[in-house]
């Protein structure tokens, strides 16, 4: 018998305590004041991590077909993507309009 | 390789012709889960115009931990991931049929919910009195608090919306008439709003 079948809660309180855990570990990296660059990477490693805990084990993607699964990380993936290329040319405009 | 393809054919209208669950969900689950995404993409939108307008700024960006108390923002982050545990559970409890553990822990959540937009009104309070503007701020750009009461004001009114679906689907579980997959639409909305302030948490408060 698994443990899923065992205690079917036990999962939300395991994912409950990790997010806990890595809330704890981000904001101590940000009062210990780590280099810039190390902070991004460390922080939004992080934010990814617990994003996919919440859709996966909270949201119970893990247990879905792949499909929709991947019907959903497409559509935030790509739409994001566009999102990101508009604004980095229109970043570029701006930039290039304050520098003049 | 034609004869291949043409194989496929049948297959992929046997999925996507109709009359079938392509995506292995019912169409309410699937309704809610296209609405999830097109609302993330509201909140990647006004999340990708906070990062614009704080890379265009002029006047450098103020030091979060200077103006807002990281340790409260810690404690409403506690109080939202707190409150996802337990909608978690009545979910599962009211998919094994136990409708006192669900109603109990959909309680539960409420009561989170309620603290979290508590906790969210003495911050904003706190932060207008201390002059934050949609125009301008004691701390430096604008953009600033501009991009503060959008984003929080934004994922506040889906927290507020969010609790009114839980207080209905409460009361209604109560009275035996809110099925297993009710409360399983109302916990997939709740762990969104959970998900959404993950991000605005780490981009907003700690980056």
């Amino acid at each position: 018998m698994s443990n899923a079948t065992a205690n079917p809660y036990r999962i939300y309180r395991v994912t409950w305590i990790i997010l806990l855990i890595i809330t704890v570990a981000m904001l101590a990296a940000e009062a210990f004041h780590l280099p810039r660059i190390f902070l991004i990477v460390f922080l939004l490693a992080f934010m990814m991590v617990k994003a996919t805990m919440i859709g996966g084990n909270f949201m119970h993607l893990r247990y879905e077909k792949p499909s929709l699964a991947l019907m959903v990380a497409a559509g935030i993936l790509v739409t994001s993507l566009i999102l990101y290329s508009f604004i980095s040319r229109e970043f570029r405009y701006i930039a290039e309009r304050l520098s003049q | 390789m034609q004869a291949e393809a043409a194989a496929h054919v049948p297959a992929l209208e046997a999925h996507w012709g109709g009359g079938a669950a392509p995506f292995g969900a019912t169409w309410q689950k699937t309704m809610m889960w296209i609405f999830i995404v097109t609302d993330g993409l509201l909140f990647s939108g006004l999340l990708s115009g906070y990062g614009f307008l704080r890379h265009v700024s002029p006047v450098p960006w103020p030091r979060q931990s200077e103006v807002f108390s990281i340790p409260f923002i810690a404690l409403m982050t506690f109080i939202l991931i707190t409150s996802s545990m337990t909608m978690g559970t009545a979910v599962t409890a009211a998919r094994l049929g136990d409708r006192k553990r669900a109603l109990n822990n959909l309680v539960f959540t409420i009561v989170g919910g309620l603290c979290f937009l508590g906790c969210q009104a003495y911050e904003w309070s706190h932060l207008i009195h201390e002059g934050a503007r949609l125009t301008g701020n004691p701390w430096g750009p604008p953009q600033f608090t501009q991009a503060f009461f959008v984003l929080t004001g934004f994922h506040g009114s889906h927290v507020f919306s969010g609790l009114v679906i839980l207080i209905i689907t409460a009361i209604r579980t109560s009275m035996g008439k809110t099925p297993a997959q009710g409360i399983e639409m109302a916990g997939l909305y709740w762990h969104f709003v959970d998900l959404v302030w993950v991000f605005i948490f780490t981009l907003f408060y700690l980056l």
